[in-house]
């Protein structure tokens, strides 16, 4: 089967310009998304025709108006979209039209650079596999258009392909080891620069700098990474993530105020180990397991409410160790002032007032002032919902009486509004509940849309105990009863998550620091070695290597490396024999086997060669018997002397 | 008849000429009794005086063929080969009187000392094998076969054979001076054309035949032998200084005498080297070199083309 040689590179460019425009569709805006859908679709229909109408000047013509319009859009707080406009649209515009060689090159620079332009939005490990595939099919069409820029006409039969995409891939194979060497040396960001910074993903849900209940009606959710955690199975619910801590109510937020009081936090029992690898976000504050004990990180300052704040702002992916304790209480070993977390804002709606004067009065110690707030919420038929929720300067008192349902804020600021009006300290914490785990990675994966806020209550003699507020909803059970429930697409996405975890882990966070701890920790490792057991080890890892290598030249080299028949083991033998036992040293494939027997002018050489030959030069096989009768003569040998 | 024995009476008879008669023309002898069992016919080249037509005799003598014998000149007529018709006046008619062509072997001495004209007449019976004189055709003897002889260092008044009748030649062969020992024995001896006459055939034109039909018909011809053939043939087209390389009566006519000589050799099957020992003889006096080459020995260049071919061996 033959194919058109022309047919093959405009294929090619199709899947190259595919290549460079998928990973970059999803940042584009709707007019270059749309031009490159159409330049993509007319190209290959008219291809298909073998009809091209439009001529190409009319098409270079039209991109200039393109990029006066782009070129005025540029400006520095927007500096990327119009350039990548601008790319895609000269991609559609080529696609678009008919081509010459010169134009193949061009839609492979255009294709490389929008591929290029993608990591400016996302470093995800997509990029290597398209960036892989491009290589390789530009490879293979460069050496492609050398042939059509000759005759473009030409047909390739299938055999003369197979030669020409064998050459074109090994070009690239050729520079992988260049590859080995620059990775460590060259510079590489750890964060998308362009997106990192851009307002445009701006968060919907997660944790904020404030908890304020009743500022918007719906909660939109998205399921966007926030962070990794590598740790063994939890119970699920054990999983609440501490972040940050609200200590002051202003109006109807809850802030964060540093000059909170001084408190010596004093962690025992059992301890999970976790390493925390979050996604880049402005935020500073670290997130651990609750309570943290300890997080292994420089440059990090730990305040007496137990929250983690990075000093500095975040440069590169970020990787910590954390300790944590999950027993849910944490510990306060001095007397503190518990006034600070008594503080009330000045107007407290008198229906909440009410409430909190009565737990007060009811109950005579915190402990049962807080069971009975906790038995207020459980009757009082509460919903957790994201959507229709009280709204307004009076949100928590709607919440509390009039609607009855809300998120997490509302419960969690309601709660603990209402304890600190009856007396008792209370604080909001904010942080993530609850997580999927890969077991495939052995991690928790957590999203943004998990993001959770909870309330801490102080209980003298025991510290500050975690309540979560939301639990008392009547529809807990149904939101976060058991584990997630994994089904086949579930498992794929969490399999696809590893990956990412990986290449974030091995390619994105590398850096020299990790290269030489590597080392350094390979060579420690080394030293306590026993040679025999590395040997053991060793073995057959070569013996694999050196099979696998030979494996590969026998493949290449099948042709030339076919076993020997048997007519060819026999005549290696004769040749052996004839030089060992008659002296005659045959110039191999240039003298006849009837000329040797002549010269050798020996009566078992001639006999030998009769009957070889009359089964070769009659075109028959050897039969076994024949070859047995032929090898017994070889092994007898020509000497006369022992005739 | 058996083909072992025809092979044996064939091989007999050879040795008996080469060893009783003709000393030191085995070559020569060998080729004659290839070109004979092929069907073929024999162009010999070389000088005067070296046995040529003796071989000749000798091989029909020892055959029992009938011999014809023309010397050829420039007014040798086309009718003095074939014959005419001659008034009879006793019968009052025109009757044939066959010429030297109707015998079994003809020895057409120093050829191209004849007139093209008649050279394509002789040429053409040797392949057709009849002559039409007079409207009528005359079918000449089976086994017939030409020996030709040709001066090369004769110049003047001669008219070299044209390449398409060159081809028609199975064979072309020198004879070459015999070695010392021979000669001597052979001065010694004095001619032997006088003991010619008195050879005893050892053999019949019945055997000839059969042993010709034993040669195209018994002889097997494997694919490796044919592979050889035409990478021979292949080398002498893609080859610097040849201009024309061999054709595929080339081809067909080294197969041909291929099997003979495998027949002498006792096989039923060809062997590259059978191909090898007629390879010079059946093609060097059918390239055609460059001019620029022109001077450079054919049989030399051939053997140095089957130098560099690997023999089919497995």
């Amino acid at each position: 089967m033959n194919l058109l040689l022309a047919n093959i590179i405009a294929s090619l460019s199709y899947a190259i310009a595919l290549c460079g425009i998928v990973p970059l569709f999803p940042w584009l805006t709707t007019t270059p998304r749309l031009a490159i859908m159409a330049g993509m679709a007319a190209g290959i229909w008219q291809n298909f025709r073998g009809n091209w109408p439009t001529k190409n000047w009319a098409y270079n013509a039209a991109i200039v108006p393109v990029f006066l319009y782009y070129s005025l859009q540029y400006s520095r707080a927007n500096p990327i979209q119009p350039v990548v406009s601008v790319l895609a649209i000269m991609l559609a515009i080529r696609l678009g039209g008919e081509k010459s060689g010169r134009y193949y090159l061009q839609i492979q620079a255009l294709s490389l650079f929008c591929l290029a332009s993608s990591s400016l939005f996302d470093l995800s490990p997509a990029f290597l596999i398209y960036l892989a595939l491009m290589l390789l099919m530009v490879a293979v069409e460069l050496v492609l258009l050398t042939f059509y820029s000759q005759d473009s006409s030409m047909v390739l039969s299938r055999a003369d392909l197979r030669r020409v995409v064998a050459a074109g891939l090994f070009m690239p194979l050729a520079s992988l080891p260049l590859l080995v060497i620059l990775f460590p040396i060259l510079p590489r960001t750890q964060l998308p620069l362009w997106n990192f910074l851009s307002p445009a993903i701006a968060r919907t849900s997660g944790i904020a700098d404030k908890v304020e209940p009743g500022s918007s009606a719906n909660i939109g959710e998205t399921p966007v990474l926030a962070f990794r955690a590598e740790m063994p199975h939890q119970p699920q619910a054990t999983l609440y993530w501490r972040g940050t801590v609200f200590n002051k109510i202003v109006g109807n937020r809850w802030v964060r105020d540093e000059m909170m009081p001084f408190e010596r936090i004093n962690s025992t029992g059992p301890q999970v180990t976790q390493s925390i690898y979050p996604e880049p976000s402005l935020s500073r504050t670290l997130i651990a397991l609750d309570a943290p004990t300890a997080i292994s990180l420089r440059r990090i300052r730990r305040t007496s409410d137990n929250t983690y704040i990075l000093l500095g702002s975040a440069t590169k992916r970020l990787s910590y160790k954390a300790e944590s304790s999950t027993v849910g209480i944490l510990p306060v070993a001095n007397n503190f002032k518990h006034d600070f977390y008594l503080q009330l804002p000045a107007d407290i709606p008198p229906r909440i007032r009410r409430l909190a004067d009565g737990i007060q009065r009811q109950g005579h110690s915190d402990a049962r002032r807080i069971e009975l707030l906790e038995q207020y919420f459980r009757n009082g038929n509460y919903r957790y919902s994201l959507h229709d929720l009280p709204t307004g300067d009076h949100a928590l008192e709607k919440f509390l009486f009039d609607k009855k349902q809300g998120h997490c804020e509302f419960f969690a600021s309601s709660f603990a509004l209402v304890l600190r009006a009856a007396g008792v300290p209370a604080r909001l914490v904010g942080g993530y509940l609850g997580g999927d785990y890969n077991e495939m990675g052995g991690y928790y994966l957590i999203t943004e849309d998990k993001a959770h806020v909870w309330v801490e209550v102080f209980i003298a003699g025991k510290g500050w105990m975690r309540i979560d507020p939301s639990g008392f909803a009547v529809n807990a059970g149904a939101i976060w009863g058991g584990a997630p429930k994994h089904n086949l697409f579930r498992k794929m996405q969490l399999a696809l998550d590893s990956l990412n975890h990986v290449w974030n882990r091995a390619i994105i966070s590398y850096d020299f620091e990790s290269q030489v701890d590597a080392v350094r920790r390979a060579g420690k490792s080394l030293k306590k070695l026993d040679p025999g057991i590395a040997l053991k080890i060793v073995w057959p890892v070569v013996i694999l290597f050196a099979v696998l290598i030979a494996a590969f030249f026998i493949i290449v080299n099948r042709n030339n490396l076919q076993w020997p028949s048997r007519e060819e083991r026999l005549l290696r033998k004769f040749y052996h024999r004839l030089e060992n036992d008659c002296g005659i040293k045959a110039k191999r494939n240039r003298q006849g086997l009837y000329e040797l027997a002549a010269i050798s002018n020996n009566e078992k050489v001639r006999e030998f060669v009769d009957m070889y030959g009359g089964v070769v030069y009659r075109d028959r096989k050897l039969s076994a018997d024949e070859y047995k009768r032929l090898k017994r003569k070889l092994k007898d040998g020509f000497d006369k002397t022992f005739q | 008849m058996t083909a072992s024995s025809t092979k044996y009476i064939i091989s007999a008879m050879l040795d008996k000429l080469c060893n009783s008669h003709l000393h030191g023309k085995k070559e020569v002898l060998r080729l004659s009794v290839i070109a004979l069992l092929a069907g073929g016919h024999i162009l010999i080249e070389d000088l005067p005086g070296l046995g040529k037509t003796t071989i000749a005799l000798a091989l029909a003598g020892i055959t029992n063929l009938t011999f014809g014998r023309v010397q050829c000149t420039s007014d040798l007529l086309p009718s003095d080969i074939t014959g005419l018709s001659i008034f009879n006046r006793d019968e009052g008619r025109f009757t044939f009187l066959s010429g030297p062509i109707f015998n079994n072997i003809i020895l057409l001495d120093e050829i191209n000392r004849a007139m093209p004209r008649t050279q394509s007449a002789m040429l053409e019976a040797m392949e057709e094998r009849r002559v039409t004189v007079e409207g009528t055709t005359h079918l000449l003897p089976d086994p017939f076969m030409v020996f030709a002889t040709q001066n090369p260092s004769d110049q003047s008044g001669t008219f070299p054979l044209p390449e398409s009748q060159l081809d028609r030649f199975l064979l072309c062969t020198g004879i070459g001076y015999p070695p010392e020992h021979l000669e001597k024995e052979i001065i010694m001896g004095g001619g032997i054309r006088e003991k010619i006459s008195s050879i005893k055939p050892m053999a019949t034109a019945t055997d000839i035949l059969a042993a010709r039909r034993a040669v195209a018909e018994e002889i097997y011809l494997s694919e490796k032998v044919v592979a050889y053939i035409y990478t021979l043939i292949a080398a002498t087209r893609n080859h610097l200084q040849i201009q024309t390389g061999l054709s595929t009566r080339a081809a067909i006519n080294l197969a041909q005498a291929a099997k003979a000589a495998a027949f002498l050799e006792g096989r039923d099957f060809v062997a590259p080297e059978d191909v090898k020992g007629v390879a010079v003889a059946v093609c060097s006096h059918r390239l055609i070199l460059r001019p620029e080459y022109e001077t450079a020995h054919r049989g030399e260049l051939l053997r140095t083309i089957i130098a560099d071919i690997p023999l089919p061996l497995a």
